[in-house]
């Protein structure tokens, strides 16, 4: 379909999903001894969308959480940030009319790939992240701020196809006309200067925020680079997706551009008890969430010993991303439930704030949960930043992250009443 | 010898009783806390008795009575008072319906007599404490239980008193001096001690933030006077005995010259307008105060942060008065000006012969510039680095465990550690048995070489100490100093042996 298209990445899916989505291919679609038919593969790659489009958190601003059986799954209208400007989600279902369905696959690859609109943007091969060049605009038309496109663009082709072959193909259309969303007069090109996002492709490791610590783990490092810079962990732990960024990952940076914060009218309070969409209205600004009375500020995630998480075992970093739960506050176990009390996990327990998606994270494989805790630990920079700590209930979240109030993990089987099966 | 013959009454009267359930029935505003009596007559020996017992008395200005568990019948319990060079006995009795230990915060001394919860005194049980106290200790220090999971408890019941060791050569004997030990306690409307169900919502802010109370004693008395005579340098002994409130601690504007802390003297004073004393620590100030005949000055504990933000209680940013200082008349020079609604330290009568004109001597408070030679521990001696990362509820990330030795280090061995606090709340952290220096604060060189047993670590924070593990070898504790964080196993073991070293 284009040239980009054909440096096809290996794909960061756990062998238990591909292990799950041939067992559905094989219920479904009723394979024979023939082999996959066309229908078969597209259905794989929905699947592999589907997992992508979960654990990245999609639904956190599109509608639904990480849940696909919500009424509201991927049908947007939830607001976000934009610089004081009203920005809305939009509608991630096919519908033609309200939904993606009016592009093209290769828009909306423009889109996660290069933060262009679709609506504004021709439907060309781009090559190139500067504008004027390689069919990338003269004059953009950039998405929201809201939108993590900084690091969605660190995935994969292949990863793109997939999870727009999901949207396409994998999801019910819904009929939702979304209003059009307030953008300044540059169309958001002042915030997206290459000297701010940094460069695409980005840099090969070690980029200036990063050095490996530890030389036997070189493998893990790297593949946890890729999910690190890739599922928009530095759009609120600082330097986006760029890990050449002075502020990589350490951390809400005071005095940085928008250290006010989202408005707290920005949030409402159901958004941010349902799932997370402050994190993405935050995200670029590096600076803390304003939410009502609450200021909470992203950790500081380089492996300095006292103001990172230099100090916290590969597996308290591991069950902050499984479980939610706060690294330094919570015993260094094997825990292998999500319910207080079972499996090793508290009975009171302390979780991460509901901007961290961890709840999204959670669906990912062990093996890739590992290779980020590699990465934090063994591939960053240090970087000694103190960042203050972040208000909360006194519950410390265990109302909001009650267990009956989480999606299942794994995700419920495809397809929900909100998704369909047929090729 | 009277105050010695009424311990022991009293005792004798518990055990006539009932054992160890019988109450003493001890009237209000009695219970300051006099010095130990010294048993022995044998010269360089201080020899008491000690019992740990249930006693009901009325510690609240209401005059409501508490059952209290308390040393020789007082809250706080009565001061051990000892010089440099002394051989200390106790004969201690356990009159609880539970074991203890008594723990001698800070005193360099044998492992088996350091009260640690690895020598438990069942009840009804006696144990004698033996220690030499080593020259150049001169300071204050303080004892409590330290049973394993009950130290919280215990204290909060009034386990808690003074110690002070006098050297021969301290330059500031001449001075009028005030023992002040800080506690704070919460009490149910029937003047009970109130120690919430643990998981009941105020059980659990007391396990995160430690147990902090509304009131606030000095030597057991709510807000007492002291008076100063007007223009008089005095010095005060100040202890945290508190199990979680830390106090920032001010005069109303006027200056503290700051002169000691865990282990004694400073080698030089230094003028300071308000204190910080976390758990467990002391501080030795110096105090002068002019103006007129009447006139009144408030020690308070200005507000402090300490806590993260998801249990920091509503009222942290209050301003708490602790103690009227009221100015007197200026009286001769060099005699005892404090007349005690506070406990009554013994007044220390200079070595010298109290001919010291406090007046104006050069600086404001008439000492000198040099107090003693505090000398550094050699950094070019260190052998071992270690690192203790502490995070909430954990140290290293493991809770404790008494039968697992968490360090192992060589006796006589110079070591330097560096104590990370890794999570938002302070945490004060101590060693058993060896005094420290420290080293720096996030790197910033400490400004006043002083000998500490105790420091506080505030969020996010590093300190790094040395310290060399001299003459006794044994298992030694280091802890959280919060003390529902040490009862919930925030707490290591450090074992001292030859042939010792890593881990």
């Amino acid at each position: 379909m284009n040239a980009a298209r054909s440096r096809t990445l290996t794909l960061a899916i756990g062998a238990a999903t591909l292990v799950a989505a041939t067992l559905l291919v094989l219920a479904v679609a009723g394979a024979d001894a023939a082999g996959p038919t066309a229908a078969d593969q597209r259905l794989e790659q929905v699947l592999r969308g589907r997992q992508l489009v979960i654990t990245h958190d999609c639904g956190a601003c599109h509608g639904g959480g990480t849940d696909p059986r919500s009424d509201d799954w991927l049908v947007g209208g939830l607001p976000g940030a934009g610089a004081g400007l009203r920005v809305l989600s939009r509608n991630l279902t096919p519908d033609p009319e309200t939904g993606i369905g009016r592009y093209t696959e290769r828009q909306l690859f423009n889109a996660m790939r290069w933060g262009l609109r679709p609506s504004a943007t021709p439907d060309v091969d781009i090559t190139s992240a500067t504008p004027g060049v390689g069919n990338h605009p003269l004059q953009p038309d950039y998405l929201a701020p809201a939108m993590p496109w900084t690091s969605w663009r660190n995935l994969s082709d292949q990863e793109l196809w997939d999870m727009i072959a999901y949207l396409m193909d994998g999801v019910r259309a819904v009929r939702n006309d979304v209003p059009e969303s307030e953008k300044p007069a540059d169309r958001w090109a002042g915030w997206f200067r290459p000297e701010v996002i940094g460069p695409y492709p980005i840099l090969p490791f070690p980029a200036a925020g990063e050095e490996l610590r530890a030389p036997d783990r070189l493998e893990e490092v790297l593949r946890g680079r890729r999910l690190v810079t890739s599922m928009g962990c530095g759009e609120c732990h600082g330097g986006r997706g760029n890990p050449a960024s002075p502020h990589w990952l350490a951390g809400t940076w005071a005095g940085a551009a928008g250290d006010t914060g989202t408005a707290a009218a920005d949030v409402p309070a159901a958004v941010v008890a349902s799932a997370r969409a402050v994190t993405v209205t935050a995200g670029p600004y590096e600076g803390p969430f304003v939410v009502g009375e609450l200021t909470v500020r992203a950790r500081n995630l380089t492996p300095d010993n006292v103001t990172g998480v230099g100090s916290f075992s590969e597996r308290q970093l591991f069950n902050a991303l499984r479980w939610g739960l706060r690294p330094g506050e919570t015993e260094d176990a094997v825990i292998t439930s999500h319910v207080p009390g079972e499996g090793n996990h508290p009975v009171h327990p302390k979780y991460l704030p509901p901007m961290m998606p961890w709840v999204a994270f959670r669906q990912l494989a062990d093996d890739e949960l590992r290779d980020i805790v590699a990465y934090l630990k063994y591939g960053v920079r240090p970087n000694r930043h103190r960042v203050p700590a972040s208000d909360g209930p006194p519950d410390f979240w265990a109302g909001v992250f009650a267990p009956a109030a989480l999606p299942p993990m794994p995700p419920p089987a495809f397809p929900t009443a909100r998704e369909r099966g047929r090729f | 010898m009277h105050r010695y013959l009424t311990a022991v009454t009293a005792t004798l009267l518990t055990l006539a009783t009932a054992g160890s359930s019988a109450r003493l029935q001890i009237p209000p505003h009695q219970h300051v806390s006099p010095a130990l009596e010294n048993l022995s007559r044998e010269p360089g020996t201080v020899e008491v008795r000690l019992v740990a017992a249930p006693a009901r008395m009325a510690l609240l200005p209401s005059g409501d009575s508490t059952d209290v568990f308390a040393y020789n019948g007082r809250v706080p319990g009565p001061l051990l008072e000892v010089r440099e060079g002394d051989r200390v006995v106790i004969r201690f009795r356990n009159d609880l319906p539970e074991p203890t230990t008594v723990h001698w915060h800070g005193l360099h001394l044998p492992f088996t007599a350091d009260g640690s919860p690895f020598h438990l005194v069942a009840p009804g049980q006696e144990h004698t404490y033996e220690f030499t106290i080593q020259p150049g200790t001169a300071g204050t220090y303080w004892y409590h239980p330290h049973p394993h999971h009950r130290t919280g408890y215990q204290v909060g019941k009034g386990l808690y008193g003074g110690i002070i060791v006098r050297g021969a050569d301290d330059p500031l004997a001449h001075l009028p001096e005030q023992l002040l030990i800080l506690s704070d306690n919460r009490f149910r409307e029937d003047g009970s001690l109130d120690f919430p169900d643990p998981s009941s919502p105020a059980g659990r802010a007391d396990f995160e933030n430690g147990r902090e109370g509304d009131v606030v004693f000095i030597n057991g008395v709510v807000m007492p006077t002291l008076e100063v005579a007007a223009g008089h340098v005095q010095r005060w002994r100040i202890i945290n005995a508190s199990a979680a409130r830390v106090y920032r601690l001010a005069l109303e504007g006027r200056s503290f010259l700051h002169v000691g802390s865990d282990g004694g003297l400073f080698e030089h004073p230094v003028a300071v307008d308000e204190i910080l004393v976390a758990n467990g620590e002391r501080v030795e100030v110096l105090v002068r105060l002019t103006g007129e005949p009447g006139s009144t000055v408030r020690l308070q504990a200005l507000p402090y942060d300490r806590y993260i933000p998801q249990t920091r209680p509503a009222d942290w940013n209050v301003t708490r008065d602790l103690l009227t200082v009221r100015v007197a008349e200026a009286a001769e020079p060099g005699t005892a000006t404090t007349t005690a609604t506070t406990t009554a330290t013994t007044t220390a009568t200079s070595p010298t012969g109290g001919t010291g004109t406090t007046a104006t001597a050069g600086a404001d408070f008439g000492v000198p510039g040099t107090l003693r030679p505090v000398p550094p521990l050699d950094t070019a001696a260190v052998t071992v680095r270690r690192v203790m990362t502490m995070s909430q509820g954990f140290i290293n990330g493991r809770a404790m465990d008494m039968g697992r030795v968490d360090a192992v280090a060589e006796l006589g061995a110079t070591e330097i550690w560096e104590v990370e606090n890794v999570v938002g709340m302070d945490h004060p952290f101590h060693l058993h048995g060896f005094q420290f220096q420290v080293l720096d604060r996030d790197g910033v060189p400490e400004a006043q070489r002083a000998w500490k047993d105790t420091v506080n670590v505030p969020g996010r924070s590093s300190v790094r100490f040395i310290v060399r593990f001299d003459r006794y070898a044994g298992l030694w504790m280091f802890h959280c100093h919060i003390l529902s964080h040490e009862d919930a196993g925030m707490m290591g073991v450090l074992e001292v042996r030859e042939g010792g070293g890593r881990p």
